[in-house]
């Protein structure tokens, strides 16, 4: 388990540093889709099953389609991955301060003390906490409930006023 | 400090250099942008599964409404930069005309 853990936490910053290395956008969203499904194999082995599921359908089914079609728009015609000079010499530079991060706050407990005590670790439950937790949104968490469907609204027609066009919307040509 | 600890540290600070040394692409620094919603996400939800505190567990998802909000925006600030300047070159946002 700590090692398939090991594993996870693995993809999870390789694909980070894969997006923050400036590749092209392809590359770059294909970093995100790998680190995202990491964090979600993360959360599960740490007893977050509702919680992963959430950010599995929210955000690969939902919020990358769109910057997947969105990177569209940032077409390069020569394309670079990591293997292209700029890019290698940054990711190389991520990889050295993440090893250097780790040797020097990591310790000598790296490979066996990742502190796997979640509720998923503990045992067997009928009902999983986060479950409960979440339903909490639907009773006295109502103001949040209320709060975050006022934000996405407000966010539509925030998208509405900007992607106008013509002469009226909020960003145009002078 | 845990790994675990360490590790999603590690992963917020590679977004957000990422995010401030060099872009060329507007798309590519929202995808850092993402990232780092990410690693708040897996640190909240790690957070409350560790400490079983079940009545923290709407944090992650109210975080993730909002950074849903703040794609969206994103997007919608990419759609119109392609449509005023043609391309969404973050050098090219620099100019005074357009």
């Amino acid at each position: 388990m700590v090692y398939f853990i090991f594993i996870t936490f693995f993809c999870l910053v390789g694909g980070l540093a894969v997006v923050a290395c400036n590749p092209s956008p392809y590359f770059g969203a294909a970093g995100l889709v790998l680190s995202s499904v990491a964090a979600c194999t993360v959360v599960v082995e740490f007893g977050g099953s509702f919680v992963s599921l959430i950010l599995f359908l929210i955000y690969l089914g939902g919020m990358l389609v769109v910057f997947a079609y969105s990177v569209a728009l940032a077409s390069d015609p020569f394309p670079e991955g990591i293997w292209d000079m700029s890019v290698g010499a940054y990711f190389t530079g991520y990889l050295v301060f993440l090893v250097g991060f780790l040797a020097v706050f990591g310790g000598d407990s790296f490979f066996y003390n990742f502190g796997v005590i979640g509720s998923e670790a503990s045992g067997f439950n009928v009902v999983r906490g986060d479950f409960e937790g979440v339903s909490l949104l639907y009773g006295l968490g109502g103001a949040g409930l209320v709060i975050c469907g006022w934000g996405l609204l407000l966010t539509l027609f925030v998208v509405l006023e900007l992607t106008r066009g013509m002469s009226r919307g909020g960003l145009r040509v002078i | 400090m845990t790994p675990t600890n360490l590790l999603m540290y590690s992963t917020f600070s590679l977004s957000i250099f990422g995010l401030s040394m060099h872009r060329s692409h507007l798309v590519s620094a929202l995808l850092c942008i993402e990232g780092m919603m990410l690693a708040l996400f897996i640190t909240s939800a790690t957070l409350l599964s560790t400490t079983q505190t079940t009545s923290l567990a709407a944090t992650p998802i109210i975080l993730l409404t909002f950074s849903a909000c703040e794609a969206g925006t994103g997007l919608a600030l990419l759609v119109a930069t392609a449509r005023t300047h043609g391309n969404d070159h973050l050098q090219n946002l620099n100019l005074l005309q357009c």
